[in-house]
């Protein structure tokens, strides 16, 4: 019997979102599943509905039609072992609450010993243990991203949702946070969900690529990326399987963006 | 940059303002005696007696005991159900036709129904106190509470917060640099319906004080009690600004850093 052991730890089974009244469709018939511990990068062309498709999977939005499964229930509200890493980082932190703690704010019902090595452990994985006591205005975006990271993780999540996290960043910053997401990701053993619209992002980092198409989104291919870990930013971006993935999904998205264009 | 030189070239020329004008009255009260001009021992002595002095208890303690209560009222009172009405949509349709109208009802013209209810009490001066105000911290916590980033909501929800525990740790921060601006403003508007409550009826208190030196034609008395409202009102709103920069530091950076660097 597969039981809990295969049971997926999300299942999107065939969404749709309208909005205006159903005016503007934004998700049409979006199905797919992610495996405990699998890393899935989400990338379509810009506009599909990436944003509303993750606020669904997240249950922070209820879709029109379809249901989502977070290990096989539904949930009114995002559950308990979920947690979203956010694009805006300057928005998603608490502008009157020191980094330390932001990260601690999901953290209840626990003795103030724990919850300042739950906290300690967050901060050292993402380097910002200095930066403890600054608040969120004083930091530099990468460090802002890596408070939302830490804040993410502090409370052991089972799920890793991340949206468009490094699209505000600059690129040397953003090679730095995919390292150290992998890496933390790799380490707590989490289900992980990406989405973007960086391509060379989502082959890098995931397990498996879901295309999504344009407005009305729905999942055009779901791609196997079964490079092996742990991955280098320098030796497997140049391997030709690399490359060869890359090209598949940037084909088929950009094949998708055509037909927006067309 | 101010230099210090300068900063002491401009207080030597207020302390020289102020001398002047208090030489001016002086000589004036003195070469020209009138019963609108006491000479300045006169008020001078009238204000000690009311700070330091026998009226202390008379006159300036039931003030602020009045005003503080009527005004620590209006800001709990205005923040808790400015940020309810603020964050629960639902409660629009009920709330607003009454709010819209009442909060141009000035808050005097409320002095002759309190009298009625409420009798030459303390009560009815603490209430009228509260209702005139009200009106600018709950307005302010609406709107702060309204303007609250969603992206932090999202934050709270995915931690779990319960709608309760949404208001007291995102709505409320979020909208205190809003609350302050309001409580600003319910400040100097509670110090009015104080003095006024007290010259409509009341058997002490400053405005009572006054009232009574105006009757008994001691001018002196008069201008007194007007100086010491003036430092009450100066005080308080110079502690409550001392407090919102403790409170709101962390509003000035980010603002600062906000507008300084354009981000959005």
């Amino acid at each position: 019997m597969e039981a809990a052991v295969s049971e997926p730890v999300l299942f999107v089974d065939d969404i749709s979102k309208r909005y205006a009244g159903g005016a503007l469709p934004v998700l049409e018939g979006v199905s797919f599943k992610q495996k405990p511990g699998e890393f899935l990068a989400i990338v379509g062309p810009s506009g599909c509905g990436k944003t509303t498709m993750l606020r669904c999977c997240a249950s922070l939005m209820q879709p029109d039609s379809g249901s989502v499964f977070h290990q096989g229930e539904t949930f009114r509200d995002p559950p308990s072992w979920l947690s979203i890493v956010f694009q805006d980082y300057n928005r998603s932190l608490f502008p009157w609450l020191s980094v330390r703690r932001n990260v601690a704010f999901g953290l209840r019902d626990m003795v103030a010993s724990e919850r300042e090595r739950r906290v300690g452990e967050a901060l050292r994985a993402v380097n910002l243990e200095h930066a403890a006591d600054l608040y969120p205005w004083q930091l530099s975006g990468g460090m802002q991203q890596r408070c939302a990271l830490a804040r993410s993780i502090v409370v052991e999540p089972k799920l890793l949702m991340l949206d468009e996290p490094f699209a505000s960043v600059d690129a040397q910053t953003r090679i730095d946070l995919q390292d150290m997401v992998m890496d933390i990701c790799r380490k707590m053993s989490l289900s992980t969900l990406l989405v973007t619209h960086d391509i060379d992002e989502a082959v890098f980092m995931a397990d498996k690529v879901v295309v999504l198409s344009t407005r009305p989104a729905r999942v055009v291919e779901e791609i196997t990326i079964d490079l092996p870990h742990p991955r280098d930013q320098l030796t497997t971006k140049e391997s030709p399987e690399f490359l060869r993935l890359r090209h598949h999904v940037f084909t088929s998205v950009r094949r998708q963006a055509q037909k927006n264009a067309s | 940059m101010v230099t210090s030189s300068a900063r002491i070239v401009s207080l030597v020329l207020q302390i020289a303002t102020i001398a002047s004008l208090v030489l001016v009255w002086q000589w004036a009260a003195l070469s020209h005696p009138a019963p609108y001009l006491p000479p300045l021992e006169a008020i001078a002595r009238g204000y000690w007696r009311l700070v330091q002095g026998d009226l202390l208890f008379v006159a300036v303690l039931p003030s602020l005991y009045r005003l503080l209560v009527g005004f620590l009222a209006a800001v709990v009172l205005g923040v808790i159900a400015g940020l309810a009405i603020g964050y629960l949509r639902a409660l629009d349709p009920w709330v607003r036709p009454i709010l819209e109208y009442l909060r141009f009802i000035p808050a005097v013209a409320i002095l002759p129904a309190a009298l009625l209810l409420l009798g030459p009490t303390d009560a009815m001066r603490i209430f009228v106190i509260a209702f005139g105000s009200i009106f600018p911290v709950l307005l302010a916590a609406i709107d702060g509470a309204r303007r609250v980033d969603p992206t932090l909501l999202d934050v709270a929800r995915v931690n779990g917060l319960s709608t309760v525990q949404q208001i007291v740790r995102v709505v409320m921060p979020a909208a205190l640099p809003s609350i302050f601006a309001g409580i600003r403003i319910a400040l100097g508007l509670a110090l009015i319906m104080m003095v006024i409550s007290e010259l409509i009826a009341a058997d002490d208190g400053i405005g009572f004080y006054i009232l009574r030196s105006q009757r008994l034609f001691q001018t002196a008395g008069v201008y007194a009690g007007v100086l010491v409202i003036g430092t009450i009102g100066w005080a308080l709103t110079a502690g409550l600004l001392a407090f919102e920069k403790r409170v709101l530091a962390w509003h000035r950076g980010w603002r600062g850093l906000t507008v300084a660097s354009g981000n959005a």
